[in-house]
């Protein structure tokens, strides 16, 4: 273009392979931190996925019990006549849920077990993708799992130690650590007994989730009450709070090996080329274009890394999904932009020793032979 | 053989700072491997702690449980007298066993309750400050939760909306602490009077006890086949992330090692040539590029050794809830994975070289 010659540019892909590498090995690196990123937002959708499709607006829980993953609760069945009572209340049911086993010869799956009102539905998936509610005796099994144990509509399997008949298969039950399985809440007390571990509650029209979720509080002693948005985002930060720290530990070490990587191809790309910068000088440069030309090329090692990462990132979801697939790989925006962010700051960083070589090199330079 | 000049050192020692940053690369991606391997074994040697430590020989629980953790077995409490009158049983005790979320300083901690009869077997079999409980508000919980959260002997804090006061401190499990508390408190939480989750049993004819017991329609279990059960539990679940995390250490561990051979021979173009020139062949030209490669990744694995121990030291001071072990497979994982990236980086250099026209001799470097 105007006769200008980008020395940044030229430097960094005038040797081809060179350049891929340097490209290949930030966007790798990145791709470590992208990827982990994508596994917590893939396991925050599933863990609550169960509550944000839920037509309950408020879920009460024993006191002191705030999620349901990891978690146990128990509340008298009285509660729920209790709830019903309250004014602004629609309806309201009991939910029975505990861990378990699903199994099928020697095939287990750790899963959910939840028993609900079959009548009305609102204790159950949202979706059934074949078959039909279960009846006494029966059970839906979330696809994932039924694809993983091999089993179909009318095949047996065995949950807290009983045979029940798979009557359908439902969706969005499976996560990273169990599956969910729905039974009839008969089938549950019978093996179970009578307590229920949440009750689920629908608001009257005109009445808020909040101002529900305060009635109720007021109404039912020694229970934890919370709108289906406070109890999604209760269950959301057990994941949170679990995985935090491996999460960090992961990522400064993505980081600190894209930061090696560009430091690498700025080692090569400008030191080797002090000949050049000192031709450059000679011919008036400033330092603040030597420097410019410096960052330049970190920034184009960064953004094409950061590229690259997000593709591999995608591939690479795909992959493990196909591999395992009760794990989603979900590559939030906000995710590449954070990545991006850092991966900024750490081409800032990796400039700091070629910036520091390259503004004191000398314009005689050019007339020596290095 | 002694006049031979070492090139493919000379090469890579002659830029200390570039030599120090590729090692520094390769070391972090060794090092990578070495942390997951050193969770891995750490969650494998903690997994099983209660089942190693609590003496039983034998787990009765409700028919269709294969796990101690995650799958909660509920049977009754009588079954104990079945257990205990059978005429093998040495000894025999209730157990129940539950996972719940606390929270601590606003942040959600996962917890094991163990619920037992004071005096009997199931209980904390470690307890290095205060005692075991015996009140139905005690809890006796483990050391690194203690110090995680600032508990100490007399504090209190609420689980499932009742309040506990630290009673003693002792033992934890893999990346949650157990809670150990009266078996009455767990009745109580749960509102399950007369229900048990396991039951110890003590014996010295395990398969006698078992074929007698099994026939009263109670699944019974032996220490290990529960441990073996909860481990492939926890296996299946995060193999593949952690798969894909070594493979992405060992990628790009090969790209920065390639990176730096790669840049080492390109600015080395015209001696290279010279070599050419005076007659070496495509192979001696190949033994160069691996020789960097492989030197690169000795240097690498070395100082992925340091990382690790320095990340080891620092992971386990700051976070003491994980345990990061090295073991003799991860070392040798490590050695193997160090090897693959220098071969596998030797490809591009090697090609390079190889095609290396002796003319570039009298080029301008």
């Amino acid at each position: 273009m105007n006769g200008r010659v980008s020395l940044a540019r030229k430097n960094l892909f005038q040797d081809r392979r060179r350049a891929l590498l340097a490209v290949m090995g930030v966007g790798v690196a990145l791709l470590l931190v992208l990827v982990l990123d994508g596994i917590f937002a893939g396991a925050m959708r599933q863990v609550t996925a169960y509550m944000k499709e839920s037509p309950a607006d408020v879920f009460v829980s024993q006191q002191g019990v705030r999620t349901m993953h990891m978690s146990t609760s128990a509340l008298p069945t009285e509660t729920v006549e209790a709830a019903r009572k309250v004014k602004g209340v629609a309806w309201a049911e009991g939910l029975r849920y505990t861990t378990g086993i699903i199994g099928v010869g020697e095939e287990r799956r750790l899963t959910y077990v939840l028993g609900y009102d079959t009548a009305t539905g609102r204790g159950g998936p949202r979706r059934i993708a074949v078959g039909r509610a279960p009846g006494p005796g029966q059970i839906l099994v979330d696809k994932i799992a039924a694809d993983e144990l091999g089993v179909g509509i009318g095949d047996t399997v065995t949950v807290l130690g009983r045979p029940f008949r798979v009557s359908g298969l439902s969706r969005n039950g499976t996560n990273i650590i169990n599956t969910t399985v729905f039974i009839g809440g008969d089938d549950f007390a019978r093996l179970r007994g009578p307590t229920v571990a949440y009750v689920i509650v629908g608001a009257g029209v005109g009445i808020s989730p909040e101002q529900l979720a305060r009635r109720l509080g007021s109404a039912l002693p020694r229970t934890t009450v919370q709108t289906r948005a406070e109890f999604a985002t209760q269950e959301g930060r057990i994941i949170q709070d679990m995985a935090a720290d491996v999460m960090n530990i992961m990522s400064a070490i993505g980081f600190l090996i894209a930061l090696a990587v560009v430091a690498l191809t700025l080692f090569g790309s400008t030191l080797g080329k002090l000949r050049e910068y000192g031709v450059v000088k000679a011919l008036g440069a400033g330092p603040g274009r030597l420097a410019a030309t410096v960052a330049v090329q970190a920034v184009w090692s960064i953004a094409l890394g950061l590229a690259v990462a997000v593709v591999l990132a995608l591939v690479v979801g795909i992959v493990i999904s196909s591999l395992a697939t009760n794990i989603l790989v979900v590559l939030e925006p906000k995710s590449i932009m954070r990545t991006g962010a850092a991966a900024v700051v750490i081409g800032g960083a990796a400039a700091i020793i070629p910036l520091r070589r390259v503004m004191r090199v000398d314009p005689a330079t050019a007339f020596r032979r290095l | 053989m002694g006049r031979r000049v070492p090139l493919a050192r000379r090469n890579l020692l002659d830029d200390p700072r570039r030599l120090i940053v590729s090692a520094a690369g390769v070391g972090l991606a060794i090092m990578l491997i070495l942390l997951l391997d050193g969770l891995w074994a750490g969650v494998e040697a903690n997994v099983t702690s209660y089942e190693d430590n609590a003496g039983a020989d034998l787990y009765v629980a409700q028919p269709g449980t294969h796990n101690f953790y995650s799958a909660i077995s509920v049977i009754p409490a009588a079954a104990l007298d079945t257990v205990r009158a059978d005429p093998g049983v040495d000894w025999a005790a209730q157990v129940r066993g539950l996972f719940s979320i606390v929270e601590l300083h606003k942040r959600k901690a996962p917890v094991y309750l163990v619920g037992f009869v004071p005096g009997e077997h199931g209980g904390p079999w470690e307890i290095r400050q205060g005692r075991s409980p015996r009140a139905d508000d005690e809890v006796a919980i483990g050391a690194v939760m203690a110090k995680r959260h600032g508990l100490d002997l007399g504090d209190t804090f609420e689980i499932m909306g009742r309040r506990f006061t630290v009673a003693g401190i002792g033992t934890d499990a893999f990346m949650f602490s157990f809670v150990f508390m009266t078996h009455n408190a767990t009745d109580q939480l749960l509102r399950a009077p007369g229900t048990t989750s396991f039951i110890l049993v003590g014996t010295s004819d395990p398969n006698g006890v078992r074929a007698r017991l099994g026939a009263t329609g109670l699944a019974v279990l032996d220490s290990d086949e529960l441990a073996r059960n909860d481990l492939a539990l926890i296996t299946r679940s995060f193999s593949v992330p952690m798969r894909i995390m070594v493979g992405v250490a060992l990628a790009v561990g090969s790209l920065v090692i390639a990176l730096a051979a790669y840049t080492a021979i390109v600015e080395r173009r015209r001696e290279y040539g010279i070599v050419r020139a005076i007659g070496a062949g495509g192979r001696d030209l190949v033994s160069i590029a691996l020789r960097q490669t492989m030197m690169l990744s000795a240097a690498g694995l070395v100082a992925g050794g340091l990382f690790f121990l320095g990340a080891r030291f620092l992971i386990t001071t700051l976070r003491p809830q994980f345990v990061v072990l090295a073991t003799t497979g991860s070392v040798t994982r490590a050695i193997v994975a160090a090897l693959l990236m220098g071969l596998a980086a030797a490809i591009l250099p090697a090609r390079r070289l190889t095609r290396l026209e002796p003319a570039t001799a009298y080029r301008g470097g």
